[in-house]
């Protein structure tokens, strides 16, 4: 019997695999790499694990929840998420935090952004075509030209004033520089509509070995269920007739050569790819308008260093326009076992390149060369302490988002929809840069339009929207979409909670608050009488000269009186600070002990 | 089935960050009912001078007096400062955390 053949063992094309297990319908999934994965693969240099950019499970879709769980169980491990950028000598919070960029920037940047902002905001373009103006309009041209620019045009390799504004929609839509100050004041990551942002809080699930991992297993259930996935072999051409596939043409890694009946193709591989292995070929303008979209292709340089620590993020953002290294991941950091030896760190640093970039060909010995003197430039690294390292060379990693990408991507999909038996799903797929559970819906809603369902498969993107059956089609059969109810936070684990209530103050950094409130209260308090004037200036006041020696109600006075009070202040910060965590390690000591007590109470038939 | 494990060292090695906005909050509450409370002390406690020493809040706070009016105007004024103060604490205390990490 004819089974559905799927393109591409990444999250969509797996994802559908795994669905029309469950459906009980058959498929033939097809790999051109030697691993499944995609993107989300998970590779292996001599034990340690690297992966393809870095890959959060956070997603706010239930289901695909589900199905990570359904497949990994207690291999999904809760990770902390730290994030930093890298610019100008200096490390600042990722996502941004006003405070922190500002110390980092210094006042006299602040100032400028907060003037550059009042000005977008009272003149912005109309015209929004494109990520400068998109980010230009909402957080002004300072802030742009620091945080979003510089970064943005390593990782397409174009200048953001040709990259579509659907970039920005896409990705950093629910941020604004008014969220950041409330963020700032009130702690709290939640976007325009009030729903906390996803990609910005502070855990996230990952794989025990990495993403791959979750692909791995993936891929074992669905040959359980009686499906197949051959890697290696790559899909030359696909025939169609009558507005149907009637078979896609296989050439496996030896060379042999195969051809495979199907009644139904969904396609991941990268629509540029799909619309030329067509035959009989789409007409002129279709292939024109296929193969004006671009993709970036990626680079990883993995470094092992003997290091145990090497910093304490998951990856950083290098926005030093100075060096080409785009970002850096610590795997060790995604989880602990992604290196065999704890004594020892792999890094990731990665490049966002084209093909006919010159270091796109160089030896791998000169990639890692290279990689280690731009962190050691940044000072992350010192060359000594690098044991060895490894290249992975990653073709069409990312569709990009240019000015023209969405007309030609509109005459490819007009073409396509005659293809009654095929869908499009997946990043490259779909031309659309989906996150993981956002490919994973749209290769489940292909599989279940198999089955009878009829998804608009094209309508699953980054939003909170998407699509489920309709229960009031519009008259071409296509469906309404609803907006379904977000995941509620999932529970912390009791030790995450047990940290967080039993979390200490830190005494030097209360200490300085007091110091900061007790100078600046005294200095304010005296310099509003003396600016007051009069016969005579704070008789009352002075009576603080009884504690703060050398304190006078005079200019000179008072920065005496400013000095000690800060000492005073810091004093009262700082012993209150390890007074409190002191009764709090005093609290947790007696529940440990009632805990100990209670449990030796426990029936020895217990265990 | 084992003994619990001793995770005394597990406990106090995260570092707390504070809601700089809900110190605030905190201190703007605290700080107007602090002025509002010691200026109604005085005044039922009453006398020949009333508060000729919390008085002198009146050269920080203009329009506070040692009386009812007085106390409403004070508890804003009190609300003001001491959220201040709270917002001040909170931030420069996250601050000076994240500089440290």
């Amino acid at each position: 019997m004819e089974e559905a053949v799927i393109i591409g063992a990444g999250p969509a094309g797996l994802s559908a695999a795994y669905e029309l297990g469950k459906l009980g319908l058959g498929a033939t999934v097809f790999e051109a790499d030697e691993h499944v994965g995609g993107l989300s693969r998970t590779l292996n240099y001599g034990g340690y694990r690297f992966d393809i950019g870095g890959h959060r499970f956070l997603s706010k879709l239930p289901l695909i929840n589900e199905i990570w769980h359904e497949i990994l169980g207690d291999d999904f491990l809760l990770r902390p998420r730290q994030s930093r950028i890298y610019y100008r000598g200096k490390f600042f919070d990722y996502p941004l935090k006003p405070l922190n960029a500002l110390s980092g920037l210094g006042p006299l940047d602040g100032f400028l952004i907060v003037l550059s902002y009042a000005r977008a905001q009272l003149r912005r373009t109309d015209a929004e075509d494109s990520f400068e103006q998109w980010v230009t309009n909402r957080f002004g041209r300072r802030l742009y030209e620091i945080f979003f620019k510089t970064y943005t045009e390593k990782v397409w390799g174009i200048p953001c004033s040709e990259i579509s504004a659907d970039w920005a929609t896409q990705r950093i839509r629910n941020l604004s520089l008014g969220g950041a100050l409330r963020n700032a004041l009130f702690g709290h990551q939640r976007g325009r509509d009030g729903q906390v942002i996803t990609s910005l809080t502070e855990q996230f699930h990952y794989p025990r070995f990495g993403p791959g991992m979750m692909w791995e297993r993936c891929a074992e259930r669905v040959e359980q269920a009686g499906g197949r996935v051959m890697c290696g072999v790559r899909v030359e051409r696909i025939r169609h007739d009558g507005g149907r596939i009637e078979c896609v043409h296989v050439r496996a890694a030896g060379g042999e050569t195969m051809e495979v009946p199907t009644p139904h193709v969904i396609s991941t591989m990268p629509v540029r790819d799909l619309i030329n292995a067509l035959d009989p070929e789409p007409p002129e303008a279709v292939r024109r308008a296929a193969n004006q979209l671009r993709y970036r292709d990626y680079l990883t340089v993995v470094l092992i260093l003997r290091r145990a620590n090497v910093f304490p993020d998951n990856w950083i953002y290098i926005h030093s326009p100075e060096v080409k290294l785009g970002r850096i991941q610590n795997y060790k950091n995604w989880s602990p076992e992604m290196v065999p030896d704890p004594a020892y760190t792999s890094l990731g640093l990665e490049y966002f390149l084209w093909e006919k970039d010159p270091e796109w060909t160089w030896p791998d010995e000169q990639l890692v060369e290279a990689g280690i003197r731009d962190c050691a430039r940044i000072g992350i690294v010192s060359p000594n302490e690098v044991e060895d390292g490894t290249v992975l060379r990653v073709p069409k990693a990312y569709p990009v988002y240019d000015q023209g990408y969405r007309d030609s991507l509109a005459v490819v999909r007009q073409y396509v929809q005659g293809l009654r038996n095929l869908q499009l799903v997946g990043r490259n797929g779909q031309h659309h840069y989906n996150n993981q559970d956002h490919s994973m819906l749209a290769g489940l809603f292909a599989a279940r339009n198999l089955a009878g369902a009829q998804y608009d498969v094209w309508a699953v993107n980054t939003d909170a929207e998407y699509l489920e059956e309709a229960r009031s089609a519009a008259p071409a059969g296509r469906l309404v979409p609803t907006r379904l109810q977000p995941e509620p936070a999932p529970l912390l684990s009791a030790e995450v909670v047990a940290r967080r209530v039993f979390a200490r103050l830190d005494p030097v950094a209360l200490g300085a608050a007091f110091a900061c409130v007790a100078a600046v209260g005294l200095f304010l308090a005296t310099a509003g009488l003396l600016l007051k004037g009069g016969p005579k200036v704070g008789p009352t006041l002075s009576l603080l000269s009884q504690y703060l020696i050398g304190f006078r109600v005079t200019w000179t006075g008072t920065v005496v009186g400013c000095i000690e009070a800060a000492g005073i202040g810091f004093g009262f910060g700082y012993v209150t600070a390890r007074l409190r965590n002191w009764v709090l390690a005093a609290g947790a000591t007696l529940l440990r002990r009632r805990a100990a007590a209670e449990w030796r109470r426990r029936p020895a038939a217990l265990g | 089935m084992n003994a619990p494990p001793d995770d005394s060292r597990e406990v106090l090695w995260e570092v707390a960050r504070l809601h700089a906005g809900v110190l605030g909050f905190v201190g703007a509450v605290l700080g107007g009912a602090a002025i509002w409370m010691l200026t109604v002390w005085l005044v039922l406690k009453g006398g020949p001078t009333v508060g000729a020493h919390l008085q002198l809040l009146g050269q920080y706070l203009y329009g506070y007096t040692v009386s009812w009016t007085g106390s409403f105007i004070g508890a804003c004024y009190g609300a003001l400062v001491g959220g201040a103060i709270g917002w001040v604490i909170g931030a420069v205390y996250n601050l000076v955390v994240g500089l440290r990490e």
